[in-house]
């Protein structure tokens, strides 16, 4: 036997358990939770009235007339499309304002009771104004998405902006990075993983706007369903209704970390390091 | 070529005000190779800082070339410590930070940087993240950042404080190297009384609170170094324990 066979034999190559780790052993107990979850749900239906509850069978079987005839659709497209603007203008904004307060102290001084004010705020309550202001319309239901998710964002902005390790605002001083360089160049780029967390919050918030919008402001869409089934006990529908947000809040934290991911791998790749 | 005239710095915090340098005066002439070396806290740092005109002097004035310097300077090339290279940009668009601030063209600036990166001996990690490269490769970026502006004057601070023993003395001979071969001014931050002698023509060494230039001696040692034993020979030996006595480090030790 040769001697590379010798030690192949005599030293077996550790095994890289984290890696190796399958789908399986990751997610398997999460799903037999979700399973013991979803069996004592439907069994609970035996002996209580399926107006509280309802059961899982009962949601999936609403959850498919209700697509299949086209309700969902036609309601998700026209929330989703108002959704997308709010959230839209709510980032860009934030981050624009952001930036700024982060950097210029006297800014941040000017603006910052205002934001700590609308952000202590909860927003629900300004529909009425939002009514009186813009009427029961569309635009006003964008508008309270905006509101909904402008804080966040540029709260989070002004925070990233602000803990920009010294040391990397120095390296580019150093090597003569002008004003607008530096943050262009430096303070966005850093601020990047605070940027990509408020978003998250925000499009999580843009969801709840959307939904508190069409049940306050104008009956339409997700939030209609919701009021009519649940004043009409028809609580199968109402969870097939709350089913398809919820899928459509995980749609929009899976596109942020695949965007993190296509775009920013240097924050996976330095997580956990002293900067 | 760089003069330093009566330089004073005083940092005023909340709490207390300290006088970091006390009226520094040094002329270093071109190509020299200066280490200063003092204990902790003795303001080495922060008259690094004023010669690249990152930092304010409190007092006094830097003239390099005849000019009063003000604001950081283009000429010099600054090894920070801590390397702190961006993570959003590979190795070799960390090397062109210099370049891009100078408004070098795009396909020059990446020319230019890969020819920094190949001086020490990087260029084949160029299109890397730099959180993939060891501390002593991370240094060598900084070094090559540094050298991408082909400075008059090169700033080191401390740049090998944080290696392993091995790395560190591979680096000190590139560093050497370099020097030799790019007759630049080298202007470089030490704890390390061996790394200051193997390395300088001069040393300048300070003393704490207030932090100030006690005296500069001349290293009186053949070059290129690398090519015999300096700690072993008997001059250096002799500086060494010059240096450790003058600044007091036998002194404080308790028995
Ligand atoms: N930005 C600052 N604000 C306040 N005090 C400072 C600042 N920078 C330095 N100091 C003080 O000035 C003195 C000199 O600091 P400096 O960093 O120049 O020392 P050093 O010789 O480089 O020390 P070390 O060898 O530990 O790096 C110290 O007392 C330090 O606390
Ligand atoms: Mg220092």
């Amino acid at each position: 036997m040769s001697q590379a066979e010798l030690e192949g034999q005599t030293l077996p190559r550790p095994r890289r358990r984290k890696d190796q780790e399958g789908w399986w052993q990751k997610h398997g107990i999460s799903l037999v939770a979700v399973l013991v979850f979803l069996g004592l749900w439907q069994l609970s239906g035996l002996f209580l009235n399926p107006i509280l509850l309802s059961t899982p069978v009962a949601v999936i079987r609403d959850w498919f007339q209700i697509a299949l005839n086209g309700y969902l659709f036609i309601g998700l497209l026209e929330g989703f499309r108002e959704m997308l603007i709010g959230l839209f203008f709510g980032v860009v904004v934030g981050i624009t304002v952001g930036i700024l307060m982060g950097r210029y102290q006297a800014l941040d001084r000017i603006l910052s009771p205002y934001v700590n004010f609308f952000n202590a705020t909860p927003l629900i309550v300004i529909i009425p104004l939002v009514i009186i202001w813009i009427g029961i319309t569309v635009n006003a239901r964008i508008f309270l998405v905006f509101m909904i998710t402008l804080w966040p964002m540029l709260l989070n902005t002004v925070s990233g902006i602000k803990n920009v390790p010294k040391g990397y605002m120095e390296v580019g001083q150093a090597f003569g990075f002008s004003e607008r360089e530096l943050i262009r160049k430096v303070a966005i780029p850093a601020a990047v993983p605070y940027i990509l967390a408020g978003a998250r919050v925000a499009a999580g918030l843009s969801i709840i706007g959307m939904i508190v919008g069409e049940m306050e402001i104008s009956f339409f869409g997700l939030g209609m369903m919701l009021s009519t089934y649940g004043a009409s006990f028809q609580t199968g529908h109402f969870f097939a209704v709350v089913l398809t947000s919820s899928i459509f809040g995980i749609v929009n934290v899976s596109i942020l970390k695949w965007i993190q991911r296509r775009w920013f791998p240097w924050i996976a790749g330095t997580a956990g390091q002293n900067t | 070529m760089l003069s330093i005239r009566h330089v004073s710095k005083v940092f005023d915090t909340k709490d207390r005000e300290v006088l970091a340098l006390h009226d520094v005066n040094l002329d270093i002439e071109e190509g020299e190779f200066i280490s200063f070396v003092g204990p902790s806290g003795c303001g080495k740092t922060t008259l690094l800082r004023i010669i690249d005109g990152l930092t304010e002097p409190s007092e006094g004035e830097v003239i390099f070339n005849g000019q009063v310097l003000s604001g950081v300077s283009r000429e010099m090339g600054f090894v920070f410590q801590d390397i702190n290279l961006l993570p959003w940009r590979s190795v070799v668009e960390n090397v062109e930070i210099g370049l891009e601030a100078r408004g070098v063209e795009k396909s020059e600036r990446r020319r230019q940087a890969l020819e920094a990166l190949r001086m020490v001996g990087l260029e084949q990690v160029a299109d890397v993240p730099p959180y993939t490269l060891s501390g002593g490769m991370q240094q060598r970026v900084g070094v090559a950042r540094a050298l991408a502006i082909r400075p008059k004057v090169l700033l080191m601070d401390e740049p090998f404080g944080h290696l392993d023993n091995f790395t560190r003395e591979t680096l000190q001979i590139e560093v050497a190297k370099l020097w030799q071969q790019l007759k630049t001014t080298i202007i470089f931050v030490t704890h390390d009384v061996d790394e200051a002698i193997f390395l300088s023509t001069r040393i300048a060494l300070f003393h704490s609170n207030p932090g100030r230039l006690a005296k500069v001696l001349e290293v009186d040692l053949p070059h290129p170094r690398w090519e015999f034993n300096v700690r072993a020979d008997e001059r250096a030996i002799a500086m060494r324990e010059y240096i450790l006595d003058y600044l007091g480090v036998r002194k404080d030790v308790m028995v």
